[in-house]
């Protein structure tokens, strides 16, 4: 599991640049597979058949893109000016390295030394505007060789394993998420599952509003990765998730109710095989569920890895954590699949 | 070895002021081939190359080995560290960074600068997140990292060099390592050439927190002439006030504390070898060893400082043009060759 996430994290893949996660994503699943579709949104789904076939059919997505930048504009001294693609807190950049474009330019993103900036500057974080991806460029000329307005920006961070049972890298988010349905469709299923590699999920599930059209699920489950609230600045009660504890289960967020019912079969099966879960305890972020607004209704089950430091360069998650997620996923499926028995 | 390959090796180094060993070893290692080598018991490096003439003047060569980093202060029940910073650094570069922690018995392992989540936070963007705020996650729970980490290891930035456009490279710890590189790279082209003067060569320690390594190994070995050769803030588009730029060669100071006389003859060797560079005005301390070199001993030491042009200077990520080290090198070389040993003041 961590190689296949290491290799998974070594893939550029900004929202609507997803092509590289996907290209892997279709070698990987190929054998395994009983079906490969594409779709013109970026979408990939991969059909593969269990030993049951479930009443209405069931859904799992994770989404392949990730959080980075387009390059806005190349300034006259050849430095590119950055256009967020989702959320990101400026505060998180300056003096992290990047990747430029399909054949990832090394470049980086800092700010004048310190020895140049007043008390007063050094208590304010530089707006996004004014921050700028530097690959060496000493003219527009010299960059515009290389470079172009659109392309996209990632975070340049090598994937490696932190500390005891712990792994550290960029775009873990949702990168893990894949893994996990990745994973599953090595084994042999309880229930036919159609397993959705989403595109563009962190503009606000633009993959996902087409991929639950397509398959009109009636039992929709979403492998996310959502914060870890348990480092010290944040006040144990506004914790949502921990580290060390576990697979999240959503119970709402601001894009969705997850359904109770189906939760709850989830969680006293999870009791029986001994598999630690948590709750998601608050009713921040929103991911990929969402768009089942769009379909006919089902059945939505939301499922998160905590990962510390989330849309960052370095975010930090635990493995143990992942092995409950893969369990609890493969919980969901058969018991999505016996629904009404 | 190349300048960059050696570059490479000693910015993979880790030295913050005080915790020099390391670096030095590297350091002699590379300056051994030209020079007799020593580490004096703090951590300088001191090679010494004769011009067969033990009573002629000599002239030191000066570049610091430490570079900015961190002090573990305390490890939280939950694992995490709190630090203070050693040396100057803008707390603003951290959040989301990757640090390397310097174990004592258990070697270096990394950490994570953690981010309030963007879910999660209250207070604006806009304001930075002050130091003493933040704690490092190494993956461990609190006794795990206690088994491993104790209160008082050094952290630094982590990450290696890397290589960008048009030979311009980024790393940590350029700062001032590179400026080694520089002296090396004229040590290399002087090779089998008559001097007039006998060499000492220092990398010396604790530059970043008072130029302390200078000053002890001036004060003992007394040289004559010194050059500090350190970095100088090259221009950036959110620093529009600096007048030093990459590509243009090294920045030769004048001033008080960068002797005119000296740096007259160093701006002659320039000119005469068709060299670039470029001029500042020093009024006062230089910021550079060159401060604490100059009143040591009993009869001082005429000093001058040879700058780099560097950007982002003390960040992950300073950023410098690999055609000024080989420019630096050359100018200090062709001063070298040429200096009689003679400056009237």
């Amino acid at each position: 599991m961590k190689d296949l996430i290491s290799k998974l994290c070594s893939l550029d893949g900004v929202s609507g640049f997803e092509a590289p996660v996907r290209d892997f994503i279709k070698a990987y699943a190929q054998p395994l597979a009983d079906e490969i579709v594409t779709d013109n949104a970026g979408n990939l789904f991969c059909f593969k058949k269990g030993e049951r076939k479930p009443a209405s059919p069931i859904m799992l997505c994770a989404h392949m893109d990730e959080v980075g930048f387009l390059v806005k504009a190349i300034t006259a001294d050849g430095m590119l000016k950055l256009s967020p693609v989702g959320s990101i807190d400026p505060r998180v950049l300056i003096g992290r390295r990047m990747s430029v474009g399909k054949n990832g330019i090394p470049g980086i993103i800092s700010i004048k030394a310190i020895h140049l900036t007043t008390p007063e500057e050094r208590k304010k974080s530089p707006e996004l505007k004014t921050l700028y991806v530097d690959i060496g460029a000493k003219s527009k000329e010299e960059a515009e060789k290389l470079v172009r307005v659109g392309d996209p920006i990632a975070f340049r961070s090598e994937f490696s394993g932190l500390g005891v049972d712990c792994i550290k890298g960029k775009a873990l988010d949702d990168r893990i998420g894949c893994a996990v349905l990745l994973k599953l469709m090595e084994e042999e299923l309880s229930y036919d599952t159609w397993f959705v590699f989403s595109a563009s999920e962190e503009i606000g599930a633009q993959g996902a509003v087409t991929a639950v059209k397509n398959i009109d699920p009636g039992f929709f489950g979403i492998v996310e990765c959502t914060a870890a609230g348990d480092t010290p600045d944040t006040p144990p009660h506004l914790y949502s998730t921990k580290m060390r504890s576990g697979g999240a289960l959503s119970l709402i967020d601001r894009g969705s109710v997850y359904c109770r019912k189906l939760r709850e079969k989830v969680v006293s099966q999870a009791d029986r095989e001994g598999v630690p879960y948590q709750l998601k305890l608050r009713d921040t972020g929103a991911n990929d569920a969402g768009s089942m607004i769009y379909g006919t209704g089902a059945h939505l089950f939301g499922l998160s890895v905590p990962v510390r430091y989330i849309h960052c360069a370095n975010s930090v998650a635990f493995m143990p954590d992942i092995d409950s997620a893969l369990k609890l996923a493969r919980i969901f499926i058969r018991e999505a699949g016996a629904f009404d028995d | 070895m190349e300048a960059l390959s050696k570059l490479k090796l000693l910015v993979s180094e880790y030295g913050v002021s005080g915790d020099e060993m390391r670096v030095a070893k590297a350091a002699r290692d590379l300056l051994a081939p030209y020079a007799e080598c020593e580490i004096d018991e703090f951590g300088n490096v001191l090679g010494r190359i004769s011009c067969g003439d033990d009573s002629a003047p000599t002239l030191m060569l000066d570049a610091h080995m430490d570079q900015i980093g961190f002090l573990v202060t305390e490890i939280t029940p939950e694992g995490f560290l709190r630090f203070i910073p050693v040396g100057g650094v803008d707390g603003r570069m951290l959040p989301g960074s990757e640090l390397c922690v310097m174990t004592r018995r258990h070697g270096n392992i990394r950490g994570i600068v953690g981010a309030v989540p963007p879910h999660l936070q209250s207070g604006s963007q806009s304001a930075a997140i002050a130091m003493e705020d933040m704690t490092v996650d190494v993956g461990m729970t609190g006794a795990q990292a206690r088994s491993v980490i104790s209160v008082g290891d050094y952290m630094c930035f982590a990450g290696d060099l890397m290589p960008l456009l048009g030979g311009r490279i980024t790393s940590k710890a350029l700062d001032d390592r590179a400026c080694f590189v520089c002296i090396l790279e004229a040590l290399r082209r002087l090779q089998g050439k008559k001097l007039s003067v006998n060499l000492l060569i220092t990398a010396t320690t604790k530059e970043e927190l008072g130029c302390f390594g200078a000053q002890m190994v001036a004060n003992r070995l007394c040289p004559d002439f010194a050059i500090a050769v350190d970095v100088t803030h090259g221009k950036t588009g959110d620093a529009p006030e600096v007048e030093c730029e990459l590509s243009k060669g090294a920045q030769i100071s004048i001033g008080a504390n960068s002797r005119p006389e000296l740096a007259e003859m160093v701006i002659e060797a320039a000119k005469k070898n068709n060299i670039p560079y470029q001029l500042a005005a020093c009024p006062a301390r230089s910021g550079t060893n060159a401060w604490t070199i100059q009143p040591a001993g009993s009869r001082g030491v005429c000093t001058m400082v040879l700058s780099l042009p560097l950007k982002y200077m003390h960040s992950p990520v300073e950023l410098l043009d690999m055609e000024d080290v080989k420019n630096t090198g050359e100018l200090l070389a062709a001063f070298i060759s040429s200096f009689d040993g003679r400056c009237r003041l």
